[in-house]
């Protein structure tokens, strides 16, 4: 692995069809919006190298397609997850109920306890039908990340991704692996966690 | 797990097995469903093992071929069998599926993408190819050249 890259993340994105969870995914890594894009098939897999508080993060980003008919095998793509994006559309309520399912069915097959889930109400450049407060509610009650975006606009999108995996970061269980557990760490510039919290000298 | 692309996902044993063994029972009523039949190809495409992919293959152009209820499953079933074909390197075949997908839906982005993958591997086995010859190429004129100057020591 590229010795620059402190760490590659696994991150899902789940939620019902239409929220646009691949036109999310598609501003985020190649800066494009296509309003026509076609349902996805299965799952969809793309790469990401960002930087986050000066660490070199590689981002696996796993886009599962929240149509029925593929509903029996996307979970299998839960496992090792490291941070999961809940999307619902503001402008669609049955998408927001409907949130419910997708977080139990998370619980159901993530293989790590303490994954990072984000909440994350888009298409905020439509009319609304789900205010911020009720998204807010949501989060809290489930203990997750928030945040409203539009793909179409890059409002809120990019911080998004930057959010959870700043909070990733922050739960070193979720990522250092188990060989470095009793290996002392130090601070030495980009490969390590910059906040004097993480350093276990 | 550090997958570099789609072509790397693999299937875990234990989804493979839940799901050959639906598909199994349901072969002894008599009938697979549509759906039955395409969770365990999908499965097999994924799998490590050539010999699982090709049975996924087949499933998903049987699938295709007669099975298909309407352009979205038929769809589904093309990109399968794409990215199953590209697993075990079957480039050009995957390439024409990849290309009939894109005639159902010609701006799927997510299909465009799969080319890419097949087109980039198509040219790194074309490469690879052209090594080979050239090294045998090279082998050859050194074995020839030593052959000549042997011939040339010996009419001495």
């Amino acid at each position: 692995m590229d010795p620059s890259v402190l760490t590659t993340l696994k991150i899902l994105l789940i939620g019902q069809s239409g929220v646009g969870k691949s036109c999310l995914l598609c501003r985020f890594t190649d800066d494009t919006f296509n309003i026509d894009n076609a349902v996805t098939i299965g799952v969809d897999f793309k790469m990401k190298k960002i930087t986050v508080d000066n660490n070199n993060i590689k981002l696996a980003l796993w886009d599962t397609a929240g149509q029925e008919r593929f509903r029996t095998l996307t979970p299998n793509y839960y496992r090792d997850g490291q941070g999961a994006i809940l999307v619902y559309d503001v402008s669609n309520r049955e998408s927001f109920t409907c949130l419910e399912t997708w977080i139990s069915e998370l619980k159901t097959y993530s293989t790590k306890t303490d994954i990072i889930k984000m909440v994350v109400g888009n298409k905020i450049d439509q009319e609304r039908q789900v205010t911020r407060d009720e998204g807010i509610a949501f989060a809290r009650r489930h203990q997750t990340l928030f945040i409203e975006t539009s793909a179409k606009t890059k409002e809120g999108v990019y911080m998004a991704f930057e959010e959870l995996v700043r909070k990733i970061l922050n739960t070193p269980s979720l990522w250092e692996k188990v060989e470095d557990a009793n290996v002392v760490r130090c601070n030495d510039g980009n490969s390590s966690i910059s906040e004097q919290k993480y350093c276990y000298c | 797990m550090d997958v570099e692309d789609l072509l790397n996902d693999v299937v875990s044993m234990d989804d493979l097995k839940k799901f050959e063994n639906e598909y199994h029972k349901q072969l002894t009523t008599g009938t697979v469903s549509q759906e039955t039949k395409f969770h365990y190809a999908w499965c097999l495409v994924r799998s490590n093992y050539p010999a699982d992919i090709r049975k996924g293959l087949i499933l998903l152009e049987q699938l295709v071929k007669h099975e298909a209820s309407d352009d979205d499953a038929k769809r589904n079933y093309l990109y399968y069998l794409a990215l199953g074909n590209s697993r075990i390197k079957e480039y050009s075949i995957a390439l024409s599926f990849i290309k009939g997908f894109l005639h159902l839906q010609p701006e799927n982005m997510q299909a465009k993408n799969l080319m890419l993958i097949i087109q980039k591997k198509m040219e790194a086995d074309a490469h690879k190819g052209m090594a080979i010859a050239g090294a045998l190429t090279l082998g050859l004129s050194a074995v020839v050249g030593i052959g000549f100057a042997l011939t040339k020591n010996l009419k001495k």
